[in-house]
């Protein structure tokens, strides 16, 4: 299975190495599908300090993207997965917020940009903030349903076993929740990076985001495949590690699948 | 036998949802240390009872009285630990072992959220004497080899082992079990029949030294061989009965139309089913037949039997002692 997984990844090498080489047959300076040789200076160039600014552009582009990307994931997955629970938990909490979040959660945050915009400005806190909206009616929906998809019976039986409300929350409902949360959580982390890239790249000074669109409108993709490649291995990084996570604190929880 | 012989007391409970009316003027006083079957057309409110036994559902009407071993009494209103519950579905906690699952009750009840947190080097402490008491009672249950084991990786026999090990842990007054071995293989429901016969046994002898008997069960099944086999005592509840001659239009609910000692085995004596033809006849005839709707009082001659001394078990203890005496005569629904 490895062996495939390499096979498929070296075929897609391959296949834009044939790419390129056709393209700059035709036109030797072309960079809209640079050379390995070319991408190597795209690499060189994200990683050297800049004549100008003395800055790396990988290192400050990749600070302030990670900040904004783990504090708008933070408040929002916290905030999700406690408002979540609740939800599934106490039936006033659920009343007041399931109608406003499944209206909300019908709403594109990248279309709501310009309201971030004139809220929070174009500082971190307006990144953060459109994050944590784009990924919290999701995600919250998410735990509240897997809270009621608790048995019952499991809950009275608790009861039985002498349970109180507060530890039937904590040591039965948010245990069983925990692998669907973590599922929730990978299952986010994709489309809050595609809000963050959005709003870089439209009201952003640095940030990955900024600099893919800087550079594109340059047509120096030997720039922008690496920063994407980036984003794609950050992105499977991430996965994997959330995967990690899961059978580490589930392991009772039977595989079915990536 | 002592006053404390009533552990569990269903007194006029009625129970509908709606305009479906489920139960109608249950009556039923269970003895501590029986294993009573309860058996009953399909839809005619048995898992009901249970749930107003438990607490899950309080009856519309009347109450579920619940005596303590020490002589207190409680109306049923919510679940509480003096009731333990093992489900069809065994409801077992998939994150945990089956040591673990059997441990979480003596967690749960002999330590609070801010003890565990707070006084984290006693809780370590308290929850290995858990751990080990618990796999203790998997030992005894033959499930020693599975104590490491998650839910998902034991078959139904053995999860249904750990639920009801995960119930006795807390040594409930009542122990309902609803239909527990229904999704199981013809020997692995023996197997667990013949546990659940090592309990009454138990309680036989406890009741020998003069001591409360451990254990009272209260089991659902469709099963009538099983609840002959199972049971000291078989109740049966049934919406036929002759409601027409109360002046009603439509049957009010199920009620107790069934009553009887059952014979009481030993948990290595292998069960003649075929002399339990009788029996099975007269409760399909009381219970199950849509046609005979006259019940006569001599289906329900349990209290009868117990006071002439032809109670076997726990309650050939003391026949005709003071249970059966202190018992009201409306209890089973008499007279009906």
């Amino acid at each position: 299975m490895i062996a495939l997984g390499v096979a498929s990844v070296a075929a897609m090498l391959g296949a834009y190495t044939w790419m390129s080489n056709r393209q700059h047959r035709a036109n030797p300076e072309d960079t809209t599908i640079p050379a390995w040789r070319q991408m190597a200076e795209g690499v060189k160039r994200a990683v050297e300090p800049n004549a100008r600014t003395g800055e790396r552009w990988i290192v400050v582009d990749a600070k302030a993207t990670a900040t904004r990307l783990f504090l708008g994931l933070a408040c929002g997955l916290g905030g999700a997965a406690i408002l979540g629970l609740l939800m599934g938990c106490f039936e006033v909490v659920e009343a007041v917020f399931v109608p406003p979040l499944s209206l909300l959660a019908k709403i594109p945050p990248t279309a709501a940009l310009a309201v971030f915009f004139v809220m929070a400005g174009t500082a971190t806190e307006m990144f953060v903030a459109m994050i944590a909206f784009g990924v919290l009616p999701t995600l919250a929906q998410s735990v509240y349903l897997a809270v009621r998809d608790v048995p019952r019976e499991t809950l009275y039986k608790s009861y039985t076993l002498g349970a109180s409300h507060t530890e039937v929350i904590w040591n039965v409902i948010v245990r069983a929740v925990l692998p669907r949360l973590i599922d929730g959580i990978r299952l986010q982390i994709g489309p809050a990076m595609v809000y963050l890239i959005a709003a870089e790249m439209v009201c952003a000074d640095l940030g990955f985001g900024y600099r893919i669109r800087l550079q594109s409108r340059l047509l120096n993709m030997n720039v922008v495949y690496p920063y994407i490649a980036l984003l794609a291995a950050f992105g499977f990084v991430m996965d994997f590690s959330l995967r990690r996570l899961q059978r580490l604190v589930c392991p009772w929880r039977q595989e079915k699948g990536n | 036998m002592s006053n404390d012989d009533i552990v569990l007391a269903c007194q006029g409970i009625h129970h509908w949802f709606g305009d479906n009316k489920v139960l109608y003027d249950v009556n039923l006083d269970v003895v501590r240390g029986e294993i009573l079957a309860l058996v009953g057309p399909s839809g005619c409110g048995k898992s009901t009872l249970l749930r107003a036994i438990l607490g899950t559902h309080p009856p519309r009407r009347g109450k579920v009285v619940v005596t303590h071993a020490n002589g207190t009494s409680e109306e049923a209103l919510r679940p509480g630990r003096d009731r333990g519950i093992v489900y069809q579905c065994y409801s077992l906690y998939p994150f945990l072992t089956a040591r673990e699952n059997v441990a979480i009750g003596l967690m749960f009840d002999q330590t609070s959220l801010p003890f565990r947190f707070f006084l984290y080097p006693q809780w370590r402490l308290m929850r290995r004497r858990h751990l080990e008491e618990a796999a203790d009672l998997l030992e005894t249950l033959k499930l020693a080899d599975a104590i490491h084991r998650y839910p998902h990786e034991m078959s139904g026999g053995m999860c249904q082992r750990v639920a009801v090990a995960q119930a006795l842990i807390m040594k409930p007054d009542v122990l309902l079990l609803d239909e527990p071995f229904g999704a199981l293989d013809e020997a692995t429901r023996e197997e667990l029949q013949r546990m659940l016969l090592t309990l009454y046994a138990e309680n036989c002898q406890a009741r020998r030294r003069g001591e409360p008997p451990p254990y009272t069960i209260i089991i659902v099944t469709h099963e009538l061989n099983e609840a002959i086999y199972v049971g000291d005592r078989v109740v049966g509840l049934s919406q036929y009965w002759n409601w027409r001659t109360e002046g009603r239009d439509h049957c009010p609910g199920a009620t107790i139309v069934y009553d009887q000692i059952s014979p009481v085995y030993l948990p290595d004596e292998e069960p003649d089913y075929g002399s339990f033809f009788r029996q099975r006849t007269e409760i399909r005839h009381a219970a199950f037949d849509p046609a005979v709707l006259e019940k006569g009082d001599e289906l329900r001659r349990f209290w009868q039997d117990v006071r002439e001394g032809r109670g076997q078990g726990v309650l050939a203890a003391s026949p005709g002692g003071e249970a059966a005496a202190r018992r009201p005569e409306a209890a089973t629904g008499a007279g009906r």
